[in-house]
């Protein structure tokens, strides 16, 4: 008979204690792969939005930032851009295109526009709030917006919606939507990859002017480099060169977010994870620790037979490493299982799963991890019983 | 040192619980090789303790023991002198109840790098000696006691050990099949020539040995020859 024989029987010695083990492993390994697969998701279309054709940097009226140091990218009690400013941005070197872009947010439940023009950031009624860009339509892709519905508007009565907004406002192409008593046309949905500008509408720059009465001016001028310009540098020649009116933010205001919204995510889904590896490894160490005191004659027949320390350490580690290569499967199974749920949930932009070898490999490390550190300790425990005392255990 | 004796005690102490039990307090003993000898006592006299001591399964406090040419006083992993020379009979027959009569023979083999067939084989041979031929592949719980308890004795066989050490083995048997036991191991003992050693609290069973030795309180109280050997 193979040791390894031994090692399996053992196994199925004890059906459900073994499941019970397997079950906190798998809750770490569904933990880790499922909130991975989320956050690999949501980071890939993040850089998705960072493609060739977006904008490098932003440029807000100065007054926004008191700081002057440019992060951030609020709105909150915003000062606009006299739209003149978009043409001399245009001029200086290295500007490849400067473009402007109006920015606003309303409560479309109640059909009144807020005319402050303050962008929604992670306010109190993010919710509730649906964002408003006003842009030329030729300057779409500065916004990383890219059409997977329809057209783009073509005339003052026509927006486009993101896929999330269309989501929740249930409209489609061709459906007709009403922001401050004017009523558009949906003409087509966009999908940034940025789940806040997903949830936002976008008209012509003259149609949104016009609709908030900011005729001529512009939230923030969108700049983007010229080929072999470097666009840091860019920024503060552009910041010196407006130092009392303007002032530049070296990321976009929306990737900033953006990669907020994304931190706050990953963070959490660390937490969880660790949490999950946690309960899974104290599951593991009280079953094993279990199996152990159980079988505390046996282990003494086997030391008083000619068993050594280490063969008695390497059954019980062999036992647990068994058990977390079952707990694999079971965990990437329930991982897959969890992701789904929650996709169907709505809870997130649609999520299309995609296993990297990275993220198995992690599965497998979190599983063999959980099952040597809840293997060792029983088994060390074990290897250490005293023969005659473990003979006489009851 | 005697060549023939295969065990040698001096003056063995062994206490527990920080000195407050002594469980031998001072052993003298020597044992030749193909002997049997049968350890006798009340109940808490130390038996059990001198027998773990010969089976190198603890170690003494004080004095010295050499078994099999081994000084067991000194501080090493007696693991591998456990595996080659001595196999263990207990009371309960402690046997593996998720594996099979074939199996459970096998287990001191696993230490061992004898070839899984060779393994087999050995178990066979063994268990056809002890006639259990017809239930090597039963589960020790489907075994009655006498069964298991002759199960027990093939694994202590399996690696041919110079000494057996039986706690009590017949000790929660009824009478006939206690019998049976009893000649088994006293079979063994002379086709083999391995030294055997049993703890018991029967008269008749300790009258089967050479010798009988009276424990008390942890001392050698009383020697006696059986002519009957
Ligand atoms: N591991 C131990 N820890 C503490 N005390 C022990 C230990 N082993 C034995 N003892 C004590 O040492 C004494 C001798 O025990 P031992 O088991 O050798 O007796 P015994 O003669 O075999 O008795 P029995 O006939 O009941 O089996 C007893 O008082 C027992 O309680
Ligand atoms: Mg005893």
């Amino acid at each position: 008979m193979k040791f390894r024989n031994l090692i399996l029987k053992n196994i199925f010695r004890n059906k459900s204690r073994s499941i019970l083990a397997v079950i906190g492993i798998a809750i770490g390994v569904a933990a880790v792969v499922g909130l991975g697969l989320i956050t690999d998701d949501l980071t890939q279309s993040t850089e998705s939005a960072l493609t060739a054709g977006a904008a490098d940097f932003s440029v807000i009226n100065s007054t926004n930032s008191p700081s002057g140091s440019g992060g951030g990218g609020g709105f909150g009690n915003d000062q606009l851009i006299n739209q003149a400013a978009v043409g001399q941005i245009q001029q200086v070197k290295g500007v490849s295109s400067a473009v402007g872009e109006l920015r606003t947010s309303t409560n479309l439940g109640n059909s009144t526009s807020s005319n402050s023009s303050s962008s929604s950031g992670f306010g109190a009624n993010f919710r509730s709030m649906t964002n408003i860009i006003g842009i030329d339509s030729s300057d779409l892709s500065m916004d990383d917006i890219a059409i997977t519905n329809g057209t783009a508007f073509s005339n003052a009565n026509q927006v486009i919606i993101g896929q999330d907004a269309a989501q929740r406002l249930n409209k489609t192409v061709g459906s007709t939507i009403t922001i401050s008593n004017k009523t558009f046309t949906v003409s087509g949905i966009y999908e940034t990859g940025n789940f806040m500008d997903d949830r936002g509408i976008v008209m012509s720059l003259p149609a949104l002017q016009n609709l908030t009465g900011n005729t001529g001016q512009v939230s923030l001028i969108l700049v983007k480099a010229s080929n072999g310009t470097d666009p840091t540098a860019l920024a503060s020649t552009i910041q010196q060169n407006y130092a009392n009116d303007l002032s530049t933010s070296t990321s976009l205001s929306g990737n900033n977010r953006m990669n907020n919204g994304l931190q706050v995510i990953s963070s959490g889904a660390w937490a969880v994870s660790l949490l999950a590896i946690l309960i899974g490894g104290i599951i593991v160490i009280v079953t094993m620790m279990k199996a152990v005191s159980e079988r505390t004659r046996e282990i003494g027949v086997l030391r008083a037979i000619g068993w050594t320390q280490r063969r008695i350490l390497g059954m019980i580690i062999g036992e647990a490493l068994v058990l977390s290569l079952i707990a694999i499967v079971v965990g990437l199974l329930l991982a897959v299982g969890i992701v789904e749920l929650i996709s169907l949930t709505h809870l997130l932009r649609g999520i299309n799963p995609s296993f990297s070898l990275l993220l198995i490999l992690k599965g497998i490390g979190v599983a063999l991890f959980l099952g040597i550190i809840g293997g060792i300790y029983p088994a060390y425990r074990a290897s250490r019983l005293s023969p005659t005392e473990a003979l006489r255990y009851e | 040192m005697n060549n023939e004796n295969i065990i040698e005690i001096k003056d063995l102490k062994k206490t527990y619980e920080n000195g407050v039990i002594k469980a031998l307090d001072g052993i003298n003993l020597e044992i030749k090789k193909g002997e049997s000898i049968s350890i006798i006592g009340p109940s808490g006299s130390g038996k059990s303790t001198l027998l773990n001591m010969i089976g190198a399964l603890d170690k003494a406090d004080e004095g010295h023991i050499t078994v099999a040419g081994m000084d067991l006083m000194q501080k090493e992993d007696l693991s591998k002198f456990r595996l080659n020379e001595i196999g263990f009979v207990f009371q309960l027959h402690n046997l593996i109840p998720n594996l099979t009569v074939l199996e459970n023979v096998q287990t001191p083999l696993i230490e061992t790098d004898i070839p899984d067939k060779k393994m087999e084989e050995r178990a066979l041979e063994i268990l056809k000696s002890v006639n259990l031929t017809d239930k090597i592949n039963q589960k020790p719980t489907k075994l009655s006691g006498g069964e298991r308890q002759r199960v027990a004795i093939a694994r202590a066989l399996v690696n041919h050990p110079s000494i057996i050490l039986a706690d009590e083995p017949t000790g929660a048997l009824d009478s006939k099949t206690s019998d049976i036991i009893l000649e088994l191991l006293l079979d063994i003992h002379k086709k083999e020539n391995v030294t055997l050693i049993m703890v018991t609290h029967e008269h008749n069973v300790a009258a089967r040995a050479h010798r009988s030795i009276y424990v008390l309180d942890g001392k050698i109280k009383e020697e006696k020859i059986n002519s009957a050997s």
